[in-house]
């Protein structure tokens, strides 16, 4: 019984941990923060435009 | 998408309605790079801004228009008129300069206004212009809405016109040079793409009709298609003789107060052979978040 209450509760917050990162973080997002964690960070160049040819 | 859009470096683009803002944010820096108008360029060098124009963001794709119905047939016919265009510092302007020449014209017998981009049509169709020269799709989109009519391509009146020119701050130049090398090949390969083959150029409009200019898909395919020489992606290294020819002008015509050898605004060194750049283009930019322009 005891396991099962453990084997519960653990299940329980890995669903709520990945609905979590899923709806208020990303997957995206979190994949970019462990490649900078890492030392892989993501190079970003901004560049403006007209949208005319 | 470049080289590495899906491992490493990432280009985000800001989208701006006119010139002067875009020139405001490269000099207090809040901007690395841009697509902005070649004399623009000059014109930041000359007032000590650090850029350097390192590649074209196409040829031709301007056109200069006239309403529908009016009784203008040739250039001669634009004497007196009223004729917008995009900034005192753009092409357009020198090429208004270098046709009036052309056909014997003082420079006055025109009367150009400055106008933002997207709102020369909207000029056009309230009758407070004759007629406009500026970059597709806002030419294009008269002629789609009935009361424009181009009266010539900028393919007929100067080949191999240019526009836009990609400036980077000399910092980044400097500092991250592969990143710009890869920004230049992403926009050489991409260009090449586009001039290969009709359907990548409707793919193109699709793409970025909807989730990066957020203009109507079918203007952007009017503009890629007809006819398909209306704007060229291919031959967008930097040429000396190209942009001495604009240089003199705008001198000439008092747009730019003194002389700039060639050198002193364009970085040539990230022009390569296309051949060279070796990545796989067969696949489309994944959609950006809406705005992002990702």
């Amino acid at each position: 019984m005891k396991l099962k209450v453990l084997l519960g509760a653990l299940l329980w917050t890995l669903v709520v941990s990945a609905a979590h990162l899923h709806l208020n973080i990303g997957f995206d997002q979190l994949r970019e923060i462990v490649r900078e964690w890492m030392g892989h960070k993501r190079k970003t160049l901004e560049v403006g435009f007209i949208p005319v040819t | 998408m470049t080289q590495h859009s899906d491992t490493g470096s990432e280009f985000l683009g800001r989208k701006f309605s006119e010139f002067a803002t875009i020139k405001e944010s490269l000099i207090a820096r809040r901007l690395d790079a841009s697509f902005i108008l070649a004399p623009l360029a000059m014109q930041l060098v000359a007032s000590g801004v650090p850029v350097k124009v390192v590649y074209l963001g196409h040829r031709d794709g301007t056109t200069l228009m006239v309403g529908k119905d009016s009784r203008i047939r040739d250039f001669a016919d634009l004497r007196g008129k009223k004729i917008a265009i995009p900034n005192r510092f753009s092409n357009q302007n020198v090429l208004m300069h270098r046709m009036m020449k052309q056909w014997g014209m003082a420079f006055d017998s025109i009367k150009l206004i400055e106008l933002a981009p997207p709102e020369h049509p909207t000029a056009l169709a309230a009758g407070s212009i004759d007629g406009y020269i500026v970059g597709e799709p806002f030419a294009a989109q008269s002629e789609l809405d009935g009361y424009g009519r181009p009266l010539y391509f900028t393919k007929d009146m100067w080949p191999g016109f240019i526009s836009c020119v990609l400036v980077v701050r000399q910092e980044m130049i400097d500092e991250e040079r592969e990143l710009v090398q890869e920004l230049v090949n992403g926009i050489a390969k991409s260009g090449k793409w586009l001039d290969q083959d009709m359907s990548h150029r409707m793919d193109a409009a699709e793409i970025v009709g909807k989730h990066f200019y957020f203009q109507d898909p079918e203007l952007l395919k009017f503009v890629l298609s007809k006819p398909p020489d209306r704007v060229k992606y291919t031959s967008l290294g930097p040429l000396k003789k190209d942009f001495d020819e604009i240089m003199e002008l705008a001198v000439e015509m008092g747009v730019l107060k003194e002389r700039l050898e060639f050198e002193q605004y364009v970085d040539t060194s990230f022009v390569t052979p296309i051949e060279t750049i070796d990545w796989n283009l067969d696949q489309l930019p994944r959609p950006a978040a809406e705005g992002s322009g990702k």
